[in-house]
């Protein structure tokens, strides 16, 4: 992905305990309220777990987890019902999955945040070139803007989140 | 009214694509036929305007269900559908009362023209 | 027109035709004397010649047309072919298989055509000598055709009835198959008058070398302009010229057929399956329906029927799409005599196959999964299982083996047995090498069939000099085992040394929807297709044991393995302690048997298979998910995974 192309994406910033990140608006399908998720045994901790998106199961990735944050306090309780959304990214877009068989090399995959902040179109910031913030795994960064005065980190999802699902 | 056709050939295919043509063209397809003893059945129940009919088919072959046909109705409108280098199985076709031939691969404006003929 | 959107139709009929030459030349090298073989071949090849022509495929085109004119000449000479010419044959065929496919891909021009040669060779060797043709016994010499033999000649406005003409006909150079255009012709000019002569010879319309230029002689009242008219009406007609009557082509207008039709149509496999998850939804939500009628059916009877009935409606919905799935196992079995002979001929073995069940129906999607597990097992049957011949006739067998491919409907599953009854698998050379490999411990003494095929179908499991009477018995199992897990199937084993070999299938009837049990684990649910549970029983009715360090209980004289799934599924956070009277689901897969213990029973329904996306590190006990009424999750257990 280089520079240019990332200049001229639309951004969807969100938070997640007291980070803020975005992510390229083209790898979001939906944006949606936390879901129950029913557990998968033996999958990481990262994994929240599955849920049901109008039929369709969809792995969700626990955000704070992920980022290697701290985690939100207090925990949400059950009872409450869990804040925060559930953010529906597409990986492998673009990735041509040919003419054979017609497999679909896009996956679905939810991630957790605390808060969806805002959509920024692409002249409406400027992003720099540098690799993260303290604190935040740097290969999980592809650049860093400013929004509001406040930096955020656009996250590289497909490294983000790539791992966690085999291909 | 649209003309009533009944389609008879072996392959899926081969029906499938006379089907589309004649549907296009406005026809109404009431009847697929597999084999030359199915063709002479259906037409027998459905009395179509016009039959399509391939010329080799297992069972019993296009020429035996033209005589069968035109037997049971002088008047039938038959459209043989003939491969390249069937030329002596074409001609008897007609001598068995076929109306006309078209010859694969088919252009459906040539199976439209050979259609028109054979409905006046 | 756009030809695309017939190119599947297209490789899925060619296919059936190319399994049928296959089927066809079997029969026919059994025996070259039967006349049927060969008209059966003469009519596939041609329809894929057709086929191709129309998709404007010139090589697939090219190469059918000369098998079919090899083809054609066999038919009529009669004679039982060479053997040589059947194995040729068998190469033309699969060349042609080749060729369709490359063609549908878009990579025609790859297609190998020296097989073409060949043909050709001995289309020329084949060719019958010239005899007079169908037509030729129908006239003769200058007789007009169309006689009084023919029945469709309503001899029209008679004779006598005018003067005579001779009319010259030249149809256009570029029309095809000018001879049936100079015929209809006549035909047309027989609907005027009386055609006494037609030069050359009405034969001469059935030779391709006909250039379209004929004589007709009519008696006719009719002026030369509706001649003229009535000629060119039949279409291809370059020039009419005369040296003679009017007619309007009276054709009678066509009377509207009625009733009694039956109609097809074709659906694309993907509507089907958008179909079914659609019937999917429609059952998942049904679910909900039900949990939200039964809270109200206090307030409003009413619901409760309506509810009823919808269920009823959906589950008649449900079985018709999952009836229009299924599809025979011959679709994919009749490949598979072909593969035999094929193998055996190659590895010089002696092998009659037969294949039983042919007509039982399994889902579609199974079927095509199915395909690669069963070519796997049954090369592994000619291979290791049947002995050469001589070795055969050594241990007072017959010279011949045998191989049998066997559908049977059990229960809710379809078993496929595939059985040789050849040498069997030497277990101890097979326990020895278990042994070296760590694959066993030091003090087993036997393997058990179970036993047995865990250790083939270990991946690693490779083969080596000491074990050639199975060498290779591995490699296939392990990938054919997968397979048929994935598809919620077991496989199972029976050899004994000198007798044969069996493998055996079990597969679920059809994947979509399944009933299963639902049980409670902690606060978690989790599904159990009902397709192996043979039971359920109550932790502290039965007997307890245990069985090689695991608990067990005893059921009926028979020991049974326990899973607690609490346990392997590490529920554990959160949950309530388990329940005193812990229920135990006994699963059945042909010899083998588990009990799973659950922390209770919530219910037992119809469930919609869904895959996911298995994160890394997820247990692999899992055979898909399902969508519960309140529309949560719930994790679908693989019992093949359990047992």
């Amino acid at each position: 992905m280089t520079e240019g192309s990332l200049v001229s994406a639309r951004l969807l910033v969100f938070r997640v305990g007291t980070l803020a990140c975005a992510a390229d608006v083209d790898q979001v399908r939906e944006i949606l309220p936390r879901l129950p998720t029913t557990r998968i045994p033996g999958a990481p901790p990262v994994v929240a777990g599955l849920v049901n998106v109008r039929g369709t199961l969809v792995t969700v990735v626990e955000g704070w987890r992920a980022l290697g944050l701290p985690p939100p306090s207090p925990l949400p309780s059950p009872e409450s019902g869990p804040a925060g959304s559930t953010i529906i990214l597409e990986l492998g877009k673009g990735e041509d999955a040919g003419n054979e068989g017609g497999g679909t090399s896009k996956k679905l995959i939810g991630f957790t945040v605390d808060e969806v902040m805002d959509m920024l179109a692409g002249g409406e910031t400027r992003l720099e070139d540098r690799k993260g913030l303290p604190g935040v795994d740097p290969t999980l960064v592809r650049a860093v803007g400013r929004r509001n005065g406040e930096l955020f980190i656009v996250l590289d999802v497909a490294a983000l989140l790539g791992p966690i699902l085999p291909s | 009214m649209s003309h009533t056709v009944l389609v008879c050939d072996d392959a899926i295919f081969m029906r499938t694509m006379i089907t589309d043509i004649l549907a296009q063209a406005g026809f109404e397809v009431v009847g697929e036929a597999e084999t030359g003893t199915q063709a002479v059945e259906k037409y027998r129940q459905l009395k179509p305007d016009l039959v399509t009919m391939d010329i080799v088919m297992p069972d019993m072959g296009g020429i035996d269900a033209v005589r069968e046909i035109v037997k049971q109705d002088p008047d039938a409108k038959i459209l043989m559908c003939s491969a390249m280098g069937q030329q002596a199985l074409v001609v008897e076709a007609i001598q068995a009362g076929a109306k006309d031939f078209v010859v694969k691969p088919f252009q459906p404006s040539r199976v439209l023209e050979a259609v028109q003929r054979v409905l006046g | 027109m756009d030809l695309s959107q017939y190119a599947e139709l297209f490789l899925a009929e060619s296919r059936e035709h190319l399994s049928a030459c296959n089927q066809l030349l079997l029969e026919w090298e059994r025996n070259p004397a039967s006349p049927e073989p060969v008209g059966g071949l003469f009519r596939a090849v041609h329809t894929i010649k057709g086929m191709a022509a129309t998709m404007g495929y010139g090589r697939v085109a090219d190469l059918s047309h000369r098998m079919e004119n090899l083809l054609d000449h066999l038919r009529r000479s009669g004679r039982a072919p060479a053997d040589e010419i059947i194995q040729m044959l068998f190469r033309a065929t699969d060349a042609l298989e080749k060729a369709v496919g490359l063609a549908v891909a878009g990579r025609e021009r790859e297609a190998d055509l020296a097989v073409l040669a060949e043909i050709d060779r001995a289309a020329l060797q084949a060719k019958p000598a010239p005899q007079p043709s169908g037509l030729a016994r129908h006239f003769k010499e200058s007789e007009p055709p169309g006689s009084p033999e023919s029945p469709s000649l309503p001899a029209a406005p008679a004779a006598s009835s005018g003067s005579t003409r001779l009319i010259e006909i030249v149809i256009r150079p570029e029309a095809p198959l000018k001879g049936g255009r100079a015929m209809l012709v006549v035909r047309k000019l027989q609907t005027l008058g009386t055609v006494h002569r037609v030069q050359p010879a009405a034969a001469a319309f059935e030779s391709d070398d006909f250039d379209g230029r004929f004589v007709c002689e009519l008696e006719t009242a009719r002026p030369a302009a509706d001649i003229e008219a009535a000629v060119r009406s039949v279409g291809d007609v370059e020039g009419v010229t005369f040296g003679g009557g009017t007619d309007e082509s009276q054709v009678s207008p066509a009377e509207s057929a009625g009733g009694g039709r039956t109609r097809h149509i074709r659906v694309d496999l993907r509507r089907l399956d958008t179909l079914m998850d659609l019937i999917g939804e429609l059952v998942t939500e049904r679910g909900r329906l039900n949990d939200v009628a039964a809270r109200w059916v206090g307030q409003d009877p009413e619901i409760d029927e309506v509810a009823i009935q919808i269920s009823r409606l959906s589950a008649d919905l449900q079985n018709e799409i999952i009836l229009a799935r299924m599809t025979p196992v011959w679709q994919v079995f009749d490949r598979f005599p072909r593969l035999v002979r094929d193998v055996a001929r190659q590895l010089d073995k002696q092998v009659s196959f037969r294949v039983e069940g042919k007509e039982i129906e399994l889902d579609r999607e199974i079927l095509d999964a199915l395909g690669d597990p069963l070519v796997h097992l049954l090369r592994n049957a000619v291979d290791h299982g049947i002995e050469p011949p001589a070795e055969r006739k050594r241990h007072k067998k017959d010279p011949e083996g045998e191989i049998v491919l066997a559908a049977v409907r059990e229960r809710s599953s379809v078993a496929i047995s595939i059985s040789d009854d050849g040498r069997g698998i030497d277990r101890t050379k097979i326990l020895e090498k278990a042994k070296r490999e760590g694959v066993v411990g030091p003090h087993v003494e036997s393997l058990s069939d179970d036993q047995l095929l865990r250790v083939l179908a270990r991946p690693g499991f490779t083969t080596a000099e000491s074990v050639t009477s199975v060498s290779g018995r591995g490699v296939g199992i392990d990938v054919a085992m997968t397979r048929i897990r994935a598809l919620g199937g077991s496989i199972e084993i029976r050899t004994e040394p000198g007798k044969g070999t069996a493998f055996v299938l079990r597969l679920p009837v059809t994947l979509a929807i399944v009933r299963a049990l639902i049980a409670a684990v902690g606060q978690e649910r989790y599904a159990l297709p009902l397709t192996y549970v043979a039971e359920t029983v109550e932790f502290g009715t039965v007997p307890l044991t245990t069985m090689e360090g695991r608990d067990a209980i005893v059921l009926r004289d028979r020991v049974v393995p326990l899973v607690d799934l609490r346990k392997l599924l590490g529920t554990n956070g959160g949950a309530p302690a388990p329940p005193p009277r812990r229920p135990v689901i006994v699963l059945e897969m042909g010899e083998r048997r588990a009990g799973i213990v659950v922390d209770g029973m919530l219910s037992q329904q119809e469930i919609v298979v869904k895959g996911f996306d298995a994160p890394q590190g997820t247990l692999p006990v899992f055979s898909g998910a399902t969508i519960m009424g309140d529309g949560v999750p719930a994790l679908i257990l693989d019992s093949a995974g359990l047992v």
